[in-house]
């Protein structure tokens, strides 16, 4: 018996039934000290797992694949996932822990890990990994992560170690990551959207490619969905986006932020109407259909899922109090934000809260702001507040994007801002709330607190 | 009636180094303009396109990626000695980050590698292994605030300080030459090198830090200055109509508060 994983194993179980039964909700503490006792925990439980586990990283959408991702491959398996908690090991160990006897074994047939950007190389090299969903990368958060350029680096240098039995899914669009197969011995598959543009209006994109990873040529784009995704090739060398197995067309964004397209798995296409909003999502659900349909899921049971599924906390989340409708959209990143404000400006006019904070987890440097083309809201929006602990950096970057703010209208504390316009809005108006993500937490709060009947908040 | 002044604004390598949310300082400059009847025109100058030298008014160079930064460093060598006429000619520059250190000597990587600059500034950079990143504050040049106090038109906000605030977030550490002045010298933050707490650079109207945030949204003191100066070129002493800056000095102001605390 491995005495060390025992304890450890032990002791991560006792802090966790400390933490609940005083009412905490930490999910990151008991990895943390079980990592202390034993350092090679993860490994030593992954090798339990039968079917190994899947990671699934990128700048963007990682919650909600793995969300979508655990649906689908349920239908089929047993599978244990780091949905409430930390995408950096300890928030592994700590659902390991959770999910292990005291003796180490595991009751699930596969795992899947939703894993931070720079965690991903480590991650990689301790949790027996067998399929690995890449969907993208942007510019983000610059203080914490650096340049996309030295992350693609360091994945580079780690998926070479990757057994040739794992399989890698990647995003055809993101030349970032299709030429990761370049990297991989084993099987890669691919997917991607297959529209030259989309019917949601442009912005002024910021790119994070603009030469061949290849060679360093000039990377040539036909089509540019979003950011540096799209249809491209190199001018010089043999470098192009794949055809990818795994593909969407025919997208309709719907006012009601649903999303009708023609879903191809291997050449079989289907209609599927879902309730999740804008691009971004798209390429989550081809990411997680990819991975389905890798793992033998049958496509009924991939398109019935897709359509019943709900997004993660704050992602995208409507709620609706005293007849006001209230959207709420995560911001984080240029890119991100781009997308989501592509996506609202098909609203009619509507009242907008926005707030911006800098504690580490929603990153020190406020700049991207400026990335970030909120003039697309222009002439969209009606009252517009904003809040968090940078709301005057973003009161400028409003009035300098040309929309109208009064400065009576700058709240410190997220839950006045949001008592305050709540206060203003008529019946069947639209509030969209965009914070970063501390600030979101502080609204989660304001929100339970105003509203008992949110109860949905907690449960996701 | 008077012909409409008009500043022309060129825009180095908008599509390669655009990493930092430097944009910002273009659509401050516009917008300053815009509000008091100044047109701009914007060009955009990139890899392969010639510089025209003597069209633009003002210069702006920001900060990209390394790979990017590399590219961009090859072509620059072209466009050398149109800038350095504009800028021996009068008009004003503004480089943050990578821009401020492809027009010094050169750049030295960790690994031994030197990308060669433009001189613009005599300094150089070495890279590091230490990244700096934090908000940066600094007391800026005793000459230079004069003319701040100057030139930026208080109205109902008082001009309390000449101080500038952003958020640096590098590897690479500048030594200026001998006689190279600073923009400033650093008050919270480290600046050039984190050692001999001078900040930035200055050449006649070109000037290098390493400030993002964007830089000049939330310090509209040096952004009404740079313009100003740009104008003075073809237009001689301008005096800018006051604006509204109370949201611009509240944000400057968190901003230093944040970086105290």
């Amino acid at each position: 018996m491995d005495l060390k994983l025992f304890f450890a194993v032990f002791v991560g179980k006792l802090i966790s039934f400390l933490i609940k039964s005083t009412g905490g909700g930490a999910t990151a503490a008991p990895g943390l000290y079980a990592l202390k006792i034993d350092p090679n925990l993860i490994q030593k439980l992954s090798r339990k797992i039968p079917n190994g586990s899947i990671l699934i990283s990128g700048t963007n959408g990682k919650t909600t694949t793995s969300r979508l991702a655990f649906d689908i491959l349920s239908s089929k398996y047993k599978i244990i996932h780091n949905r409430q908690g930390s995408n950096l090991l300890r928030g592994i160990a700590s659902t390991l822990i959770k999910h292990s006897s005291l003796n180490g074994s595991i009751n699930a047939r596969t795992a899947i890990w939703e894993v931070d950007e720079a965690v991903l190389p480590q991650a990689l090299e301790v949790t027996a990994a067998k399929h690995i969903v890449l969907l993208n990368l942007f510019r983000d958060q610059l203080d914490r992560y650096g340049e996309v350029d030295s992350i693609r680096n360091k994945w580079q240098k780690a998926l070479k170690r990757l057994p040739q039995s794992s399989t890698l899914i990647l995003n055809a669009d993101d030349p970032g990551i299709s030429i990761l197969k370049n990297y991989f011995k084993g099987k890669t598959i691919f997917f991607g959207v297959s529209d030259d543009k989309t019917d949601l209006p442009k912005v002024d994109e910021v790119g994070d490619i603009t030469h061949c990873l290849n060679c360093g040529s000039s990377l040539i784009f036909k089509t540019t969905l979003s950011a540096h995704l799209g249809k491209y090739f190199c001018s010089k060398c043999s470098f192009k986006r794949p055809n990818p197995q795994i593909s969407a067309s025919k997208l309709k964004f719907k006012s009601d932020f649903s999303t009708k397209l023609y879903l191809s798995i291997d050449d079989k296409r289907s209609t599927i109407h879902y309730s999740l909003p804008g691009l971004y999502n798209v390429y989550n659900v081809l990411a997680a259909t990819a991975l389905g349909n890798s793992l033998k899921v049958n496509s009924s049971n991939i398109l019935s899922t897709i359509k019943n599924f709900s997004a993660a906390f704050g992602r995208f989340q409507k709620i609706e109090i005293n007849d006001k409708n209230i959207f709420i959209f995560l911001i984080k990143n240029p890119t991100g934000a781009n997308e989501v404000l592509r996506a609202i400006s098909i609203l009619p006019r509507f009242h907008l809260l926005a707030a911006l904070n800098d504690n580490f987890a929603d990153g020190k440097d406020v700049s991207w702001i400026w990335d970030t083309n909120w003039e697309i809201l222009k002439n969209k929006t009606k009252n517009v507040w904003v809040g968090g602990t940078r709301r005057w950096d973003l009161a400028i970057r409003l009035k300098y994007a040309g929309i109208r703010l009064s400065k009576k209208n700058i709240y410190k504390e997220g839950i006045y801002s949001i008592k305050a316009s709540l206060a203003q809005l008529n019946n069947k108006d639209t509030l969209v709330i965009l914070p970063t993500y501390t600030a979101l937490l502080t609204l989660q709060k304001s929100l339970t607190s105003m509203e008992k009947g949110i109860t949905k908040w907690q449960n996701q | 009636m008077a012909k409409p002044i008009i500043l022309n604004i060129c825009h180095l390598y908008p599509n390669l180094m655009d990493t930092y949310g430097d944009k910002g300082n273009i659509l401050t400059i516009q917008r300053r303009c815009e509000w008091r009847g100044i047109k701009t025109i914007l060009s955009q100058v990139s890899i392969n396109d010639s510089l025209t030298s003597d069209d633009f008014d003002i210069y702006f160079f920001g900060g990209g990626q390394d790979r990017q930064q590399i590219i961009v460093g090859e072509d620059l060598q072209k466009k050398a000695k149109g800038i350095k006429k504009s800028i021996e000619n009068g008009a004003v520059l503004l480089s943050i980050c990578g821009g401020y250190q492809l027009l010094q000597n050169y750049f030295k990587t960790l690994e031994g590698k030197e990308i060669k600059g433009t001189g613009l500034f005599d300094a150089h950079t070495l890279g590091s292994k230490d990244r700096m990143i934090q908000n940066l504050m600094i007391e800026i040049d005793t000459d230079l605030q004069s003319e701040i106090k100057n030139v930026y038109p208080s109205t109902n906000y008082k001009l309390q300080t000449t101080n500038l605030i952003g958020f640096e977030n590098h590897s690479g550490k500048t030594y200026l030459g001998k006689k190279t002045q600073p923009l400033g010298q650093v008050v919270i933050g480290s600046g050039n090198n984190g050692d001999d707490k001078t900040e930035g650079a200055i050449y006649k109207n070109a000037f290098g830090c390493y400030l993002h945030g964007s830089l000049l949204p939330k310090n509209p003191h040096f952004a009404d200055f740079l313009i100003a100066k740009a104008l003075e070129r073809r237009h001689g002493k301008v005096n800018l109509k006051p604006l509204d800056d109370t949201i611009e000095w509240m944000a400057h102001e968190s901003a230093v508060k944040k970086s105290r605390s």
